[in-house]
């Protein structure tokens, strides 16, 4: 009588999935580490009345950020500008040239000073701009209660 | 013998899926975790200077509805006092009997930016469709 022989037991846990996985993660984090890299800390305004700005997110976009110290910086790019006041409008107008959609978007730090936003829009709008949108925060989903009490707890901070 | 070879081969045909479908799943929920969120905002306006050698535009009937945020983050409607509290309705009231909605926003240089926005929220939630930001050159005519 021949006695059939189970084949020899592994002991060694397959590793090869992990490992299809391990490269996976590792390839997602090298592709998306360089971009979270490049932001720039803005902590926007919270608004209820905004629209989707869709045309905001594509790669030639015009964004014009002001930080709390009020750093400006032009995208795309990512640069900072030094010197707004001379340099801002001639770049604003190079990227603007043979574009039909000539809105700038202005993503401004929840508490820069005014003075520094209407400095950016007085030298932007000797390029010729006209048409604006201040990138915010939307929250209209997330909040509940009407617009009087938001006001009504912010006017009792002030 | 040849049949025995042929029905082994299709025995072995089956394709172990498993670290394929692992793979997806990592990367579905990678995708699920990076959303590319959509970007909200405010539209809004500035006022472009006038063209050179042109008288400037006679005075309307309805001047325009101006809001000024002050230093101390009180606001006025045209030199009119207003609370943060009554200003949807008061925006509501003006605009009712006005045929062009446009609104300009005003701010101290040194309040925050944020009070300006939240004019600008407030007026597009009283359905305002234009809103233009008055700059110090746009004050000084240029």
């Amino acid at each position: 009588m021949v006695k059939l022989k189970a084949p020899p037991v592994v002991a060694d846990i397959n590793v090869t999935p992990m490992v299809d996985v391990m490269l996976v993660l590792l390839i997602i984090f090298m592709l998306i580490i360089p971009k979270l890299n490049q932001k720039i800390p803005i902590t926007l305004v919270k608004t209820k009345n905004d629209v989707t700005l869709q045309d905001a997110n594509k790669d030639n976009a015009i964004i014009i950020s002001i930080t709390r110290d009020g750093k400006v910086f032009l995208s795309p790019g990512n640069e900072m500008i030094q010197d707004p006041d001379q340099v801002l409008a001639s770049k604003v107008k190079d990227l603007q040239k043979d574009r039909t959609d000539k809105t700038v978007y202005i993503k401004a730090d929840t508490r820069a000073r005014f003075g520094a936003v209407t400095g950016v829009l007085d030298d932007i709008r000797g390029a010729g701009v006209q048409e604006l949108a201040f990138i915010t925060e939307d929250i209209s989903g997330r909040l509940s209660g009407s617009g009087t009490e938001t006001t009504a707890t912010k006017n009792g901070t002030l | 013998m040849a049949m025995a070879v042929g029905s082994k081969g299709s025995s072995m045909c089956d394709m172990n899926v498993t670290p394929l479908i692992d793979v997806l799943l990592v990367l579905l929920i990678i995708f699920l975790i990076i959303t590319p969120h959509k970007p909200h905002g405010l539209e809004a306006l500035v006022p472009q200077p006038p063209p050179p050698n042109q008288p400037p535009p006679p005075p309307s009937q309805n001047p325009a509805v101006e809001v000024a945020v002050a230093k101390d983050h009180s606001l006025t409607i045209n030199t009119k006092a207003v609370t943060w509290n009554n200003l949807p309705k008061q925006l509501q009231d003006i605009f009712k009997t006005r045929a062009q909605k446009v609104l300009f926003v005003k701010g101290d240089p040194d309040v925050d930016f944020r009070y300006v926005a939240d004019v600008m929220d407030v007026a597009k939630g009283a359905g305002l469709k234009t809103i233009g930001v008055i700059t110090p050159k746009v004050e000084a005519g240029q």
